[in-house]
């Protein structure tokens, strides 16, 4: 069951990586990212985000060919450990062409998400 | 060239560009087939001709392209023009200064002019995404944004491809978000240079 648990653990981004569970989404919110199309550079240094990262309301609210990120925190009920993603995108019209996922285990963006 | 009417081809340069290599390997078999029947120099006048035309259209038409935009590039650097977008199409070039409500324009096929104009002379902007078939063959293999200046339509391709991609597809969407984003800044710099 264990392994079986793990496997499948490979394909939710929202289970909890020590004990497989599903998480609980405690918040979210979108970004704007300073990044034009066509120039998406992928970074994985939390600090690059919190330096560059704009609160944005909607994606209305963010320039046309400017990427967007939408961060989601999760906190497991069953061993307390948290989860950050980051879903890197670029709206387009009504659709949204995905770019990246980043994520962050060790609470690298909590000052920054509590502004 | 403030005045001057946006002309997107110079009909001397494509003409030479096609006919003056045809010209030359003419010339070179010509030659050969009088003075040389036989022999290196036969040889060399047949094919020394034809393998120069061959990377002459290959090559020099993108060669002198590149050279003339990175020379319009420093031109507009040194007279103080705000390059705030760049777009380097195949076929043309478009720069913007939005601030002063200008665009800068080189063309493939009239390389050697480049037009610096208020980029009020533009009338009209839009995005062609391309799209065509129906059902599940729907898609596109071109994305491109488009702008009349002096009625002359300017089409700058975003994506261009040798096979139809949905309209999802990665590849269309960055097309649409590059044209929607260049519509966006002519229009802008377009206001700005009416005021």
């Amino acid at each position: 069951m264990g392994i079986f648990r793990k496997m499948i653990s490979i394909f939710h981004d929202d289970w909890c990586r020590k004990c497989q569970y599903q998480m609980d989404e405690t918040w979210r919110q979108l970004y704007m990212l300073p990044m034009r199309v066509g120039h998406y550079i992928e970074h994985n240094d939390a600090n690059y985000y919190i330096n560059n990262l704009y609160k944005v309301n909607c994606k209305a609210d963010i320039p046309i060919g400017t990427y967007a990120c939408g961060i989601i925190k999760y906190r497991c009920s069953r061993c307390g450990s948290e989860l950050v993603k980051l879903s890197i995108f670029l709206p387009v019209r009504d659709q949204e062409k995905y770019e990246d996922t980043v994520y962050f285990n060790n609470g690298e963006l909590d000052n920054f998400l509590r502004k | 060239m403030k005045n001057e009417k946006v002309k997107k081809i110079n009909l001397i340069y494509l003409l030479s560009y096609i006919f003056v290599p045809i010209i030359i390997i003419a010339l070179g078999i010509w030659l050969s087939s009088e003075f040389f029947p036989k022999g290196n120099m036969a040889v060399i006048l047949c094919m020394a001709p034809s393998i120069i035309s061959f990377i002459w259209w290959v090559f020099g038409g993108n060669f002198i392209y590149k050279h003339n935009q990175k020379k319009l590039e420093k031109q507009l650097n040194e007279n103080g023009f705000e390059r705030n977008h760049t777009f380097y199409g195949r076929s043309n070039m478009v720069i913007v200064d939005v601030v002063n409500g200008k665009i800068a324009l080189l063309f493939f096929w009239n390389p050697f002019q480049n037009f610096i104009i208020p980029a009020s002379r533009i009338n009209r902007t839009w995005v062609d995404d391309g799209r065509g078939g129906a059902g599940f063959l729907e898609g596109s293999s071109r994305v491109s944004f488009l702008f009349n200046v002096d009625n002359v339509k300017v089409r700058v391709n975003t994506f261009t491809s040798n096979r139809r991609w949905r309209m999802d597809s990665d590849y269309i969407l960055t097309g649409i978000s590059k044209a929607d984003m260049m519509v966006k800044v002519l229009e802008d710099a377009r206001t700005r240079g009416a005021k």
